[in-house]
């Protein structure tokens, strides 16, 4: 097996891991970017469209108070003031480094920088870079700037993270799995940053990248680190659910449609009779997850959104959506399209500190890997600033703590179990079973029927058991193909990932005994009046969850 | 459901047949996925975001570069969809390009 040393590990190359890698590098420590896809092009960033932000753009009234308010108002209590406070303090001074590196936001007809609205924002503050494929062009710029470091920073495509690798209770490095040369390598870190990303890929429909498939939830777990707030996933409303090719796809021009029911019924009328289909995101996902629970859906699960009225504006306003329906066989001019939610984010995660530190010395986390700063529901296009402000925090606080450790500890790993899973003479080689592929399936349909908008004790007791199934199957799993880069071998590995990190959010979901946020129980409707947060540990196979106060609560 | 002819020029010169369920609102890398699931679970191709953004699942498509995520699967005037890496880099092996 091979060896890598470096000092600065980090796991995931979107704007999170990429960030980090920049400013840890600048500090003169080495620093290895490790990405189970091709490098920069893998994640959810590249799908992002805008970001929230402070600067010599904003406009009067704007102010890091006011900015700082709205995302405690958002989080319904759960969101927290130490991380809410840094990132409306630091993301002026992120965005300006960007800029400087290369990229260029976007401008209105008056060449000034163009400053868009965002539901949920008390003022308009959000902004964007190649003309709405914002995402993209910030890992563009943070790639070029990372070029100019190659000295210290190396990045590796292609390569998945199997377990994270601990030594007297430190993180020290990670067992991965080269999928080009299909062999096992350990690499050895004085710290690890996690940047893998979202979790969109254990539900059935979700706006989110393949990649999505939350291993970094799994990866922390397995090193001992807490998940906080687990179950507030958030379920993106309005996405197509048909044709297949598309399933999942955002459409953002939503607030100027009309939203029927299988019987013809516009069904806002009765949950949100002022502002119909122009409501917030939880709102809508749960009056549609509603109407489907009801019998009132499609035979595809899903509603019927009518543009009819109102073609040109969708045409002109938002042309690449309306050309993907179009191109997909979904004529908005005379059809209506099958429409419901889609998982999109989730606002828990590994627990951290405003230097992106977890509790497990040496490991650190950032973007959307990491919880806490969005609570119970996260303000539109903050997941972009959050991922520039604590990607460069957990980078540099990082590389700190490895310039102060002279070695690196060479961790006892124990990888016995993959190498007997991902090499020839492996038991469970040869022996039929479900395909990796069918227990992706099965974990997505778990996750839709048991711990999806709407959730109850008996949905969420019955997903837990099922995926006590699924781990069952999945030790008598088919052994993949391991010729280079085949797609069995992907799945394979994601698979095990994804059963953790289900577990960990169906544990949590059962522990909130309320309705907080983006998580709805519908046996707990309302809220309780001290809140709390779920916290979810992994120990000795077994998870542990609790309750934990807020901070300054007894 | 009907069946669409695939032919894949893998490494080494090796040409792929697939006959392969499909309906015209299947995109090329619907119909990748189908003999993923049904025929060659060892292929490999490379994909991300599904929406046209990340271009990872470019390829030749029916002799043309194209994103096999955003193009349709159609049959060339052979009768056949043909698909093979793009003809730049090193393959790392089927459909998949170093990055
Ligand atoms: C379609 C869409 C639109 C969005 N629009 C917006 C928007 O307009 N504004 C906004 O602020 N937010 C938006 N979001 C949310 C935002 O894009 C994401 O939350 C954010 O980009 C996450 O960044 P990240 O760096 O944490 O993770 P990602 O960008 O997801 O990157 C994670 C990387 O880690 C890699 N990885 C994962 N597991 C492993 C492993 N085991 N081993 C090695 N590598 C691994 C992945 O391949 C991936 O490249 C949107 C999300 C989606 C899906
Ligand atoms: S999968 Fe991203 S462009 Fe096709």
């Amino acid at each position: 097996m091979d060896i890598i040393n470096t000092d600065v590990l980090i796991i995931g190359s979107g704007a999170a891991g990429l960030s980090a890698s920049v400013y840890a590098a600048r500090s003169g420590q080495k620093v290895l970017v490790i990405d189970k896809g091709a490098v920069g092009k893998s994640g959810s960033t590249v799908g992002a469209v805008q970001i929230a932000s402070l600067g010599e753009w904003s406009l009067n009234g704007d102010s890091e108070e006011t900015y700082f308010k709205d995302i405690e108002e958002s989080g319904r209590g759960l969101s927290d003031p130490v991380l809410a406070k840094i990132l409306a303090g630091e993301i002026t001074e992120r965005i300006n480094e960007l800029i400087a590196w290369g990229l260029k936001l976007d401008v209105d007809e008056k060449k000034e920088v163009a400053v868009f609205s965002t539901a949920g924002h008390s003022i308009s503050r959000s902004v964007s870079a190649r003309k709405g494929k914002t995402g993209l062009g910030i890992l563009q710029t943070f790639l070029k700037k990372a070029r100019s470091l190659k000295d210290n920073l190396n990045t590796w495509s292609d390569v998945i993270t199997l377990e994270l690798l601990t030594s007297s209770e430190r993180v020290t490095g990670a067992l991965v799995f080269d999928l080009t040369e299909t062999k096992l390598s350990i690499i050895h870190a004085k710290t690890v940053i996690l940047a893998t990303g979202g979790m969109g890929q254990l539900y059935p429909v979700t706006s989110n990248p393949v990649q999505a498939t939350g291993d970094g939830f799994s990866l922390g777990l397995g090193a001992g680190a807490a998940l906080k707030d687990m179950e507030q996933v958030q379920f993106y409303p309005v996405s197509l659910k048909a044709p297949q090719s598309v399933a999942g796809f955002c459409i953002s021009f939503y607030h100027y449609s009309k939203l029927y029911n299988k019987d013809g019924h516009r069904f806002m009328a009765d949950y949100e009779p002022e502002t119909l289909e122009n409501t917030t995101r939880d709102k809508l996902s749960l009056a549609m997850a509603s109407e489907v629970g009801q019998g009132r859906g499609t035979e595809n699960g899903a509603v019927f959104m009518d543009v009819t009225h109102t073609t040109d504006r969708v045409k002109s306003d938002f042309p690449h959506e309306y050309e993907m329906c179009v191109d997909r066989g979904v004529d908005l001019r005379s059809n209506r399209a099958e429409v419901g939610p889609a998982a999109h984010f989730i606002m828990g995660g590994i627990q951290i500190d405003g230097n992106g530190a977890s509790s497990v010395p040496g490991l650190y986390v950032t973007g959307e890997t990491a919880g806490g700063l969005h609570g119970g529901n996260r303000l539109g296009n903050n997941a972009l600033s959050e991922c520039l402000v604590f990607g460069a925090r957990a980078g540099q606080a990082a590389a700190s703590e490895s310039a102060e450790r002279e070695n690196r500890l060479f961790p006892s790993a124990d990888v016995s179990e993959w190498l007997q899973k991902l090499t020839g003479d492996s038991p469970v080689r040869g022996k039929k079973g479900v395909s990796p592929y069918d227990i992706k399936r099965k974990i997505q349909s778990v996750m839709d029927e048991g711990a999806g908008v709407v959730r109850s004790d008996k949905g969420l007791h019955q997903a837990r058991k099922k995926l006590e199934e699924i781990d069952v199957l999945l030790k008598e799993a088919k052994a993949p193909s391991l010729k280079p880069y085949s797609r069995e071998v992907i799945d394979f590995i994601e698979s095990r990932h994804m059963v953790r990190t289900a577990k960990a959010i169906v544990e949590a979901a059962m522990h909130r005994t309320e309705s907080r946020g983006a998580h709805y129980n519908k046996d707990h409707p309302g809220l309780e009046t001290k809140p709390y947060h779920t916290v979810v540990t992994y120990q000795d196979e077994r998870f542990i969850c609790l309750r934990q106060p807020l901070k300054g609560d007894r | 459901m009907s069946v669409i002819q695939v032919k894949i020029e893998r490494d080494h010169y090796e040409t792929s047949f697939f006959e392969v369920a499909y309906s015209t609102d299947m995109t090329v890398l619907n119909i990748i996925e189908e003999i993923y699931r049904h025929h060659d679970p060892a292929i490999a191709y490379r994909f991300s975001c599904r929406t046209g953004l990340c271009a990872t699942c470019m390829m030749m498509i029916n002799g043309k570069p194209g994103l096999s995520c955003m193009a349709m699967g159609k049959p060339g005037e052979d009768g056949y969809l043909t698909l093979a890496p793009l003809p730049k880099g090193h393959t790392i092996r089927d459909l998949v390009k170093e990055v």
